[in-house]
């Protein structure tokens, strides 16, 4: 004897994956994003460091602090995110290495794509699938990712600059910047 | 009843179906009830809601939850049919844009949704408000609605530790959690009235709790001693609204025993007293953090000329519950998220 039963589960949003765009140029004169939450000392380190790399290179950075996400802090958080993805050229989204701050970078970046812009979401490697997960849920399953160490956060400052300056040369690369 | 989910044929056997949902990744690893066609309609009967009604997007992985999944995964979790409107309030409060399911779903905290219940039909449905209703009272009700909302989650959702939810330890309210007030026990409007309901309405509250934490206290005599040491209980130096830019968002649901709540109604008549009391109480001074810590929290601005560091921005972000037993002694902080707003729904019937 058997029963009928009804499945439970639904299939995940469609695998539909919106286009992704690259700088395709030279960085001189382009209007850089770089996005924090004000929480993960190491990643501002690195968006310090990689703001004075941008402007020896020519570009100009825009530096975001994402605020909360909910009540009146969502509200102008979402005010701040618009108005720093109608001001620049690209950008970079981070840090993933918990799981909503990746969920939340993910989120930002996903803005600056829709917008028909270059963007890259900066994960360390212990969140990289979860990234890669959350973007193909936003139906941004192509979502650029500059993937950097894990753990970053309470290695020395000095260290963390090493590594800002090691990876600069690779966050280009991902973002599409050429010669 | 037109239904529109995929059937499958399996044994009929209670240990047959336990043993598919273990293979197919159904379950929360405790035995379901099989979602057979009339135990589904039986919960369908409850709602006026049609089985192909969208409810919503399910995050982490945005799967379309319409009234009959909702149902089926009630049924799997042993909701009685005449509880699964709550659970269909739960699930709305749950994909408020405002209770941020994409967040929560997917941190690395423990948070998980907490419901709690107010209304007439609390004892009827097996709502546990009184001794151990944060587990062991074993009420129908307590015990399947906020499993529902779990399943949901990870049926419709795809929530699943260690793959789309990155938590770290989860908590065992990850199960499911689900209590009521003890409206008759408490001095002052319920969580449901201060919401905007009515005392005679049918309300389910989702709260985005990190874990139960509890406390306890036999030396404060006078209540305003009691309400500081809760305050500063509270206030402990790793909870997560240290952690944010701001205190703005956010609430902590403060568990309150009946016998503190006639304690501190004496002082405080009004909840919001209460609040504000331990609101302007619930703070730490800089010294307590350690130098790198203290340097991130004045960066933040989290420290007043004073040198105190408040756990949060508003009074009304403490929110009281009286429940519990007789006992007294004992109250529980339900520890915020800090990013989710609490979210109250009307039971539709």
């Amino acid at each position: 004897m058997t029963i009928t039963i009804r499945v439970p589960t639904a299939p995940r949003r469609s695998a539909e994956v919106a286009p992704t765009f690259t700088v395709d140029g030279p960085l001189a004169g382009l209007k850089v994003g770089l996005r924090h939450e004000g929480s993960w000392r190491s990643w501002m380190w690195i968006v310090d460091e990689w703001t004075d790399l941008l402007r020896a290179d020519g570009a100009e950075p825009v530096v975001l602090e994402a605020g909360g996400r909910v009540g009146d802090e969502g509200v102008e958080t979402r005010a701040a995110v618009a108005e720093w993805v109608e001001s620049i050229d690209c950008g970079v989204s981070g840090l993933g290495t918990c799981g909503s701050c990746t969920s939340n970078s993910v989120h930002d970046a996903v803005s600056l794509e829709r917008a028909k812009k270059p963007a890259v979401v900066a994960v360390c490697e212990e969140f990289e699938t979860h990234g890669r997960n959350m973007a193909h849920s936003l139906g941004h399953g192509d979502l650029k990712h500059l993937v950097l160490p894990y753990p970053l956060e309470n290695r020395p400052e000095k260290e963390i600059r090493e590594i800002a300056n090691e990876y600069y040369p690779k966050f280009l690369e991902v973002l599409g910047v050429k010669a | 009843m037109t239904l529109f989910q995929p059937t499958v044929e399996v044994d009929d056997d209670l240990e047959a179906f336990y043993e598919l949902s273990l293979a197919e990744r159904w379950g929360d690893g405790a035995p379901l009830l099989p979602p057979t066609d009339a135990r589904v309609e039986a919960r369908l009967a409850a709602t006026p809601y049609a089985p192909d009604r969208v409810l919503g997007e399910l995050p982490p992985q945005y799967g379309t939850l319409t009234v009959e999944l909702a149902a089926i995964n009630a049924t799997m979790a042993g909701v009685a049919p005449e509880a699964f409107p709550l659970v269909i309030a739960a699930l709305e409060g749950v994909l408020a844009p405002e209770w941020n399911a994409y967040g929560l779903t997917t941190t690395t905290s423990s948070v998980h949704p907490m419901v709690i219940v107010n209304g007439p039909t609390r004892s009827s449905l097996g709502i546990d408000f009184k001794a151990g209703c944060l587990g062991g009272a074993a009420g129908r009700g307590s015990m399947t609605i906020g499993r529902a909302v779990s399943l949901c989650l990870r049926n419709v959702g795809g929530q699943r530790a260690g793959e789309s939810s990155r938590t770290v330890f989860g908590q065992p309210a990850r199960f499911g959690l689900c209590f009521g007030e003890w409206e008759e026990r408490s001095p002052w409007r319920s969580l449901a009235e201060r919401m905007g309901f009515t005392s005679d309405q049918e309300v389910v509250s989702v709260h985005g709790g990190k874990g139960t934490f509890p406390f306890a206290d036999v030396n404060n005599d006078d209540p305003a001693d009691l309400a500081y040491t809760i305050a500063k209980t509270i206030s402990f130096p790793q909870n997560n609204w240290y952690l944010e830019l701001t205190g703005e968002s956010g609430q902590l649901v403060l568990l309150v025993n009946p016998m503190w709540a006639e304690r501190l109604g004496g002082t405080f008549p009004e909840v919001e007293d209460f609040q504000q009391y331990v609101w302007e109480n619930a703070w730490q001074p800089i010294s307590l953090f350690r130098p790198t810590n203290a340097d991130v929290l004045r960066a933040k601005g989290r420290v007043d000329d004073q040198g105190r560091v408040f756990l949060c921005s508003r009074p009304d972000q403490i929110v009281p519950v009286v429940c519990g037993g007789l006992g007294g002694l004992h109250g529980v902080a339900l520890t915020s998220f800090v990013q989710s707003e609490l979210q109250s729904t009307a039971v539709v019937r």
